[in-house]
């Protein structure tokens, strides 16, 4: 059991590596009533091409990450959310582009309830009939994400920028992708993802770190996994550009939806070099369109834009890309006014003054999330599946520098790597 | 459990609540302004707070404004608006970083309070009134937010519910007022309102963090700048119903999915000696997914992916919401209807009534955890007048029995089922 102790953040986290290559955290939170626990393996929407090292490879239908999921809760002897209810427990799973967790929040029969998250997703039970049944579930799923206009805009912009890389598939596939998943290909895909090696677990709250140690590796010892070849994650080239320039979406919306945002070109970096990349492009993407920002004002002020403008940037060694927008009576004009706004920002650079404050508003966004202990094991998971560290964040943030945001926002903000994504009421 | 305590003090009839604790990196403050909801008040006090996020006597400038919450680590701020009963609430939040994880010269908690006090009772003005262009600015946006509920249809189908169940009451009214009402709004009717507002409507101010009630007692006195002449109270919330013909509403909208709704009155309330027996009336139908609810629409048919209910103790009600294929209506109505009747019969396993506790006791011993929950808690005792603590709460579930929930089923009646469909027959 390894301690990492974070003097400035007055946290302490344990870890662990079990025999068969889990790796398992446990951050204590003295005085919390509360566990959270999430059990993540390290495969999404985005995994629908690989091949395991030793087998032939494979591809697989769309939106079959999310269905495993779906279907991980089914054991023979019933539903497992009716074990967690029966133990005090309130659990729940999602699926994103790059990970499944599966989790659990809970204030008595702790010991037993990280038991049934670890057994139920390390015991898959899938039959034709339960398999058909999740189809119907599963189509009512998409159908209420299909009459989303914020998640049409938001992918509608992913699809406008990436031709080939898997991102641009809706995490739960179609209802056609889905029609034709069957239990042997939800085995094939749970046997090449879910080995303890490709999976993390991460537990926060009032617990006693050696007692949660001990349990998984006695759990996990009964457990007769053998060890595992690496997998190869396979995508086909992506063009460094964008797919297509505008992509139009219809559906009735009281006022046109747009989002714009840029394709990143600095790909394949990894560990702590890409979460300060990230937090670099979260500063300047503050910098430009947060609420305290001129231009924020400007665009408010023309009515350009509502309490729903926002921003994101969304990362992975592969792909990566910001998202910028919302609500807007002219998606044109909006377009317009900040493209001049920030060519003339980009001349001039940022101040060294809006710089500092907006780093200071990260740190206490950041502070603050350590509050809660599902953000903290959210957070700590994506990162630490992506080679970088939640908790090392504030000395990158103290590390960054105006220098850095400047050459960042000259880098990223390249009108090239420019996309747009519209949903707008049928004509 | 450890107990909740908040330490009880007034100034200027502003009721405070202070939990002294070392718990959070932070420190939570909430400040809840009440009045009852009414038509011609709605609209315009669903206004003011927009209006205040603008600007202040010392940060006129809305950017000014927002970087000093910047300068202040960030500090959280935001507000809500929504009904509790027959009350409209207005609600400021802060979220201020405890000072001893960051450099800083003066207190965190110092300089919230003195923003905050001034966002509440010293806005920016000009000529004896709000300044014109933000008022006419947020006008804009609150209509824009109103006319936008129609985008979210999940939502959009939870209002149309609500407004027809309660279509002869003023629980009808959306929180935020109508785009005719809002309209009518002027600087100077605003500012008017504003005063009324500021002057009578019950206000509790609320700090879980590391603090005192002493400390907060005086940074109250310090910076909110208003004289409040008389104690406010919460008046009880109008809980008579009908029992007459379920009300069917049906609407088309060009959607993919249809959206089933049902709402249904009980005279079961917070203040209630049943309200614990309501809780889990609720849960054993749909708050989880073990109740009958998920289990039959979801699990068993493969009809819909959300199927729910929830249960609102200030105004006696539930509903039931569930997203489904459009030709599924008439199947899915009816085996949601089968799930009440069962509630009615009684037929409640001890399987699903211990689930249902487990769970129900979870969220209330993990409400601990959040600053915010334990306020808003809290707060339910100050709007109801009903004095019930989390432990009492916990004590009086487990008393619960199968029985009493089927007494308490037969209570809720369904009072409206509202249905939005494609544009397209089927």
């Amino acid at each position: 059991m390894d301690k990492i102790h974070y003097e400035q953040l007055q946290e302490t986290l344990y870890h662990e590596v079990m025999d068969n290559g889990l790796q398992v955290y446990v951050l204590p939170k003295p005085g919390f009533k509360k566990t959270y626990a999430t059990f993540t393996t390290k495969y999404g929407s985005i995994d629908n091409h690989f091949r395991v090292e030793g087998q032939e490879e494979i591809s697989v239908p769309d939106g079959i990450a999310h269905f495993l999921e779906h279907k991980m809760f089914e054991e023979p002897e019933g539903d497992i959310f009716a074990t967690f209810a029966s133990q005090g427990a309130s659990a729940n799973a999602f699926t994103s582009f790059d990970q499944t967790s599966y989790l659990f929040s809970a204030t008595e029969n702790i010991p037993a309830n990280l038991e049934t998250l670890i057994n139920f997703v390390q015991n898959p039970y899938f039959t034709d009939q339960n398999v058909e049944k999740e189809k119907g579930i599963i189509g009512q799923e998409i159908g209420m994400y299909a009459d989303n206009p914020d998640w049409r805009v938001y992918f509608g912009l992913i699809e406008a920028m990436y031709k080939t890389h898997p991102v641009h598939i809706d995490i739960a596939g179609t209802v056609e992708s889905i029609g034709t998943i069957t239990k042997e290909t939800l085995y094939t895909c749970y046997n090449a993802f879910y080995h303890p090696s490709n999976m993390l677990l991460f537990i926060v709250g009032g617990v006693e770190p050696e007692e949660v140690f001990e349990l998984v590796r006695t759990n996990q010892a009964k457990k007769n996994y053998q060890p595992q070849g690496d997998i190869d994650r396979l995508f086909e080239d992506e063009p460094a550009g964008v797919n297509e320039r505008r992509r139009v979406t219809r559906l009735p919306v009281s006022l046109p939806k747009c989002l714009f945002g840029f394709k990143e070109t600095r790909l394949g970096i990894t560990g702590e070099e890409r979460v300060k990349l990230d937090l670099t492009t979260k500063l300047v993407l503050d910098l430009l369109f947060g609420s305290s920002t001129e231009l924020y004002q400007k665009l408010y002020d023309m009515d350009l834009i509502s309490d729903s403008f926002g921003h994101e940037y969304n990362s992975d060694p592969n792909y990566a890309f910001s998202a910028i927008g919302g609500d807007t009576r002219d998606p044109d004009e909006l377009l317009r006014v900040v493209t001049e706004e920030i060519n003339t920002l980009m001349e001039a650079g940022f101040k060294a003054e809006n710089f500092e404050r907006a780093r200071k508003k990260k740190i206490g966004g950041y502070l603050r999330m350590m509050n809660s202990p599902e953000n903290i094991a959210h957070e700590f998971t994506r990162y630490r599946l992506r080679g970088g560290d939640f908790f090392n964040v504030l000395p990158l943030y103290e590390s960054i520098t105006l220098e850095d945001v400047n050459q960042r926002l000259r880098d990223h903000i390249n009108w090239d790597q420019l996309a747009v994504s519209l949903v707008v009421s049928p004509e | 459990m450890n107990k909740i305590l908040f330490e009880r003090g007034s100034v200027n009839h502003i009721r405070i609540h202070v939990m002294p604790t070392k718990r959070f990196k932070t420190f939570a403050i909430s400040v809840y302004a009440g009045i009852p909801l009414e038509e011609k008040t709605v609209a315009t006090t669903g206004l003011i707070p927009f209006v205040l996020r603008r600007g202040t006597v010392s940060y006129p400038e809305t950017t000014q404004f927002r970087e000093r919450l910047e300068n202040l680590y960030g500090a959280g701020f935001g507000f809500d608006i929504y009904k509790r009963g027959d009350h409209q609430i207005v609600q400021l939040r802060m979220d201020t970083i405890n000072d001893s994880f960051v450099q800083s010269n003066e207190s965190l908690l110092e300089q919230s309070f003195s923003f905050l006090g001034e966002v509440l009772t010293e806005p920016v003005t000009e000529n004896g009134s709000f300044r014109a262009s933000y008022v006419a600015a947020e006008k804009e946006t609150v209509r824009k937010k109103l006319e936008s509920i129609i985008n979210d249809k999940i939502r959009y189908a939870a209002e149309r519910c609500l407004e027809e169940m309660f279509r002869n009451d003023p629980y009808r009214l959306h929180p935020l007022g109508s785009r005719e009402e809002l309209a009518a709004i002027t600087p100077e009717s605003l500012y008017s309102a504003f005063g009324s507002w500021v002057e009578n409507a019950n206000l509790d101010l609320y700090v879980v963090g590391d603090t005192t009630l002493e400390e907060v007692t005086r940074l109250v006195e310090k910076s909110f700048k208003i004289k409040r002449t008389e104690a406010r109270q919460y008046t009880p919330t109008n809980v008579s119903f009908e029992t007459g013909d379920v009300h069917t509403v049906e609407e088309r909208l060009n959607v993919n999915q249809g959206k089933l709704n049902l709402g249904l009155r009980t005279p079961i309330t917070y203040g209630d000696d049943k309200y614990a027996t309501a809780l889990l009336y609720n849960g054993v139908l749909g708050s989880y997914p073990h109740s009958k609810l998920f289990i039959n629409v979801r699990e068993k048919e493969s009809l819909a992916y959300y199927a729910s209910s929830r249960y609102d103790g200030h105004k006696g009600m539930a509903t039931i919401q569930s997203g489904i294929e459009i030709a599924n209506y008439e199947k899915a109505l009816e085996i949601i209807k089968n799930q009440l009747e069962a509630m009615r019969q009684g037929e409640i396993s001890d399987l699903e009534l211990n689930q249902t506790k487990a769970m129900i006791r979870n969220h209330i011993v993990e409400m601990q955890d959040s600053a915010f929950e334990m306020i808003a808690y809290d707060f339910n005792r100050v709007i109801s007048g009903k004095e019930r603590s989390p432990e009492e709460l916990l004590a009086q579930m487990e008393q619960v029995t199968a029985s009493d929930v089927k007494e308490a089923a037969q209570t809720f009646h369904l009072n409206t089922v509202y249905f939005l469909k494609g544009e397209k027959e089927e």
